[in-house]
């Protein structure tokens, strides 16, 4: 027997071998998915440099816009898996819908109304499936499936030819370029950033998102307002990915469905290798920028290395698959 | 000779020394108990013995032949059977297939007369015999799936069984029914290791106890040698104070919440009780008794529950949590990993989640003001400040209870706690500091209600009992007249059951 010698029991005490024993189960892969990380960024760093031309002006405007537009996507999708919803399918037919909405409202009513017209429509339709799996508990992998079904339905009996071009006369020219040298998109997808952590980090909402995410019966325990936080989630994500569209359109003076195409899917590989755990609750736009410049900066690799759209889609899909293998062990418990 | 002999265990994670050198001896047809706080190294040991983790160092060794546990399969073919914590029965799939599930005994094509034999006799030896083979689990209440849990391991012929809290979730007559059963086995020859935090089923069931303190062997003793007192003292390396602090005898300044027929379909049938500030009441009653349900009702949280709800003399709408919360209505499920902590999210959060709404302007949070709150608050519910950063999911059960208590403390005024089990799963020293927060808040003026099915802790620690027995009210008890074998006939026996 050796009480006597023991120090006082406290809190700190007893905590100290269960939290010991999960630290060191949950130590050992997060090192080696730390390791792999790090690996997989230095041999990208090393590939993209020595690829011809990687450094060049046009490449690097070329990348920071490729970012812009899968950044704003990948922003909406980081409120969505923070919510605990996992992905939504239907963000990159969200993009092409808000361009035709864009020129629509915009060759009706002036760019101003266009830019409002869009905003509204993204988000109104996202909220919509935000109520859904808020207020009914529908399954979000299955609500956004049907969305993106119904978005392409609908898209398709407006457009009758595929793609809706700028009324005659009417150019954004003001609105391309550059801001000191900067791509006005790239300046859009800052400031939508900002606006997200800014949201995450320091609003009621934000809290409340987390919480959800992290566990809804409990935050429904607590009188948390659950669907509130969902819809909400869901709203700000189609208002984050909208400017992707509209910018776009203004890119080419002209609206397709086509312009989304495969932007959810860049964008949850950017959500997933920037680090956001897939089971919500956890993440923030900043690990989400830095998975957006790892996407943007494969693709723009691809191009100069003159692979086809094809491998892009093949490259995204490795990446997701890789991510979720590392992400598993030290989430699985 | 010994059954199981186990000699300087050791086994450490990192820098963490889970356990340390310990050595323990079983023979054949004895009840050891082993006691210890959460984190005393229980979990590890029982790891250990059946394989789960391989100890740095020591040796384990059945019927005197040394052996090294490299998986559960070894250890079940050496004849040790654990029965863990959770229950880890497939609900869907018949008795017999959850006793024979995962055993490598069963041919592809199973339903051979052999193996319903078999597990026939290991249900006849639980007094089961007459159970159907066909049913589903789901169909069986959660004490009688705990047995379909110990038949399993019998019809594998464990000789040593491994009970880790067994009684957890279990109600009072359902206890006693496992506790027949483990004495019928240990008649039989079997050898059982009990772990348990019911200090009660530990005299009443055990021969030996073995405590264990910070991952060491602390003693070992014949039960009938010890006293309780000794017994926590042993646990908690400190001498043991008071468990239950008195309730301070405050000025009657009214009754928080009136509630009038309260009725939830299948569960609650016209129950009314009146909870004073400054009082503990505790609803008594068996699982199905509805006791839980009626917290939850009133919580918010049963959506059809039907009733007249007054709080401060003004009514209460059921049905919608935000509203209860409003009202100062604060729940504590007894659920704590699915209902309670946000195990991502750090331990000030999880202290501040029910009150980030009144620390903001204009939707912005204060987060200096929130963390001079939050530290504020984990000085209160005695936990480590520096620990506030960390994810809750790794805090210690006791840790995680008081988080949720936190949350109640400092409301705009005080409100009614309604607590399911709040000390369900939680060691010795965290139970008395939650008894303490528990008074405090009376202090202030909240009204607490709880429900327990640990019969000893509604005596002690309650000011107002009322029994339930399905669904319905038997009976109210205050202070004086709070005993426990009239609770006990109370919630077992329908005689009385119309109050």
């Amino acid at each position: 027997m050796s009480q006597s010698a023991e120090p006082p029991l406290t809190d700190r005490t007893l905590a100290v071998p269960a939290q010991g024993q999960m630290a060191a189960r949950a130590g050992e892969p997060r090192n080696y998915v730390g390791i792999v990380r790090a690996a997989v960024l230095v041999i990208l760093a090393a590939v993209a440099l020595t690829t011809p031309g990687f450094l060049s002006q046009p490449s690097i405007l070329s990348l920071l816009t490729t970012v812009s537009f899968i950044g704003c996507v990948a922003v909406g999708m980081t409120l969505i898996t923070i919510s605990g919803n996992i992905m939504s399918f239907a963000l990159g037919a969200l993009v092409g819908a808000t361009a035709m909405v864009f020129v629509l409202a915009a060759n009706w009513g002036g760019f101003a109304f266009g830019l409002v017209a869009g905003l509204a429509f993204a988000a109104a339709t996202n909220a919509l499936q935000g109520f859904l799996i808020g207020w009914l508990r529908a399954n979000p992998i299955i609500v956004s499936i049907a969305a993106l079904a119904l978005i392409y339905g609908v898209a398709e009996a407006f457009a009758a030819h595929g793609t809706i071009y700028a009324a005659a006369g009417t150019s954004y020219a003001g609105f391309k370029g550059k801001v000191a040298g900067i791509p006005v998109e790239f300046v859009v997808f800052l400031c939508v950033a900002a606006v997200a952590q800014f949201l995450l980090s320091l609003t009621t909402f934000g809290r409340n998102l987390f919480l959800v995410g992290s566990s809804f019966r409990a935050a429904e325990a607590i009188g948390v307002r659950t669907w509130r936080a969902i819809t909400g989630a869901y709203l700000w994500a189609g208002l984050f990915t909208a400017p992707a569209g509209i910018m776009l359109a203004i890119r080419y003076d002209a609206a397709s469905m086509n312009y989304g195409l495969g932007y959810e899917y860049d964008a949850i590989a950017a959500v997933l290798v920037g680090g956001t755990v897939i089971k919500g609750g956890e993440g923030s736009v900043l690990r989400t920028l830095a998975g957006a410049i790892v996407i943007g900066v494969i693709q723009v690799v691809l191009v100069l290395q003159g692979l086809r759209t094809e491998w892009q889609y093949l490259i995204a899909g490795l990446i997701v698959l890789g991510v979720i293998a590392l992400q598993t062990p030290g989430t699985r418990d | 000779m010994d059954i199981l002999t186990v000699e300087g265990l050791s086994k450490s994670f990192g820098a963490v020394r889970a356990l340390r050198d310990v050595s323990l001896s079983l023979r054949a047809g004895e009840i050891r108990a082993i006691c210890g706080e959460n984190g005393a190294g229980k979990s590890t040991l029982v790891k250990s013995l059946m394989g789960i983790f391989t100890p740095d160092a020591g040796s384990i060794a059945i019927d005197g032949v040394h052996h090294t546990m490299r998986s559960p399969q070894q250890a079940q073919a050496l004849g040790l059977g654990l029965v863990a914590q959770e229950l880890s029965l497939a609900p869907r799939l018949s008795v017999l297939d959850n006793i024979w599930l995962g055993s490598a005994d069963v041919p592809l094509f199973h339903r051979r007369r052999d193996l319903r034999r078999r597990a026939r006799a290991a249900l006849e030896i639980l007094g089961a015999g007459e159970w159907d083979l066909d049913a589903p689990v789901s169909a069986l209440s959660i004490g009688q799936q705990q047995l379909v849990e110990v038949a399993r391991l019998l019809a594998r012929d464990a000789r040593i069984l491994i009970l880790d809290e067994p009684t957890a979730t279990l109600t009072d007559t359902e206890i006693a029914r496992i506790l027949d059963v483990l004495k019928a086995l240990r008649a039989r020859g079997h050898a059982i290791l009990y772990i348990s935090h019911r200090l009660s089923e530990v005299f009443d069931l055990c021969d030996t106890v073995t405590v264990l303190r910070n991952g060491e062997h602390v003693a070992t003793r014949q039960v009938p040698d010890i006293t309780r007192e000794q017994l926590i003292e042993l646990m908690l390396g400190r001498p043991f104070g008071d468990m239950y602090p008195a309730a301070a005898a405050g000025p009657d300044t009214g009754d928080a919440l009136v509630v009038e027929g309260l009725n939830v379909a299948g569960s609650v049938q016209d129950l009314s009780l009146v909870a004073p500030r400054g009082k503990i009441l505790c609803i008594a009653g068996q699982i199905g008794s509805g006791a839980n349900v009626v917290t939850r009702a009133l919580a918010g949280l049963v959506p059809g529950a039907t009733g007249r709800v007054s709080v401060g003399d003004k009514p209460l709408r059921l049905g919608s949590v935000p509203h209860c919360v409003a009202r100062d209505l604060l729940f504590l499920s007894e659920d704590r990993a699915a209902e309670g902590i946000f195990h991502q999210r750090s331990a000030l959060e999880n202290l501040l989640a029910a009150n980030f709404s009144a620390h903001t302007h204009m939707g912005i949070l204060d987060w200096p003001k929130l963390k001079r709150i939050g530290a504020r608050l984990a000085q209160r519910v005695a936990i480590d400040p520096r620990r506030l950063a960390a994810a809750a999911g790794k805090l210690s059960g006791g840790n995680q209870q008081k988080l949720l208590f936190g949350r109640a403390i400092e409301r705009p005024q005080p409100g009614v706690l309604l607590m399911n089990e709040p000390t369900r799963g939680i060691d010795v020293g965290a139970r008395a500091d939650i008894y303490r927060i528990m008074r405090e808040l009376c202090a202030h003026g909240y009204a607490l209600i709880m429900t327990s099915s640990d019969l000893e802790e509604v005596v002690g620690v309650a000011d107002i009992v009322i029994t339930m027995y399905r669904g319905r009210t038997v009976a109210r008890y205050e202070r004086h007249s709070i005993a426990m074998a009239r609770i006990l006939a109370d919630i077992t026996h329908p005689v009385q059951a119309a109050a």
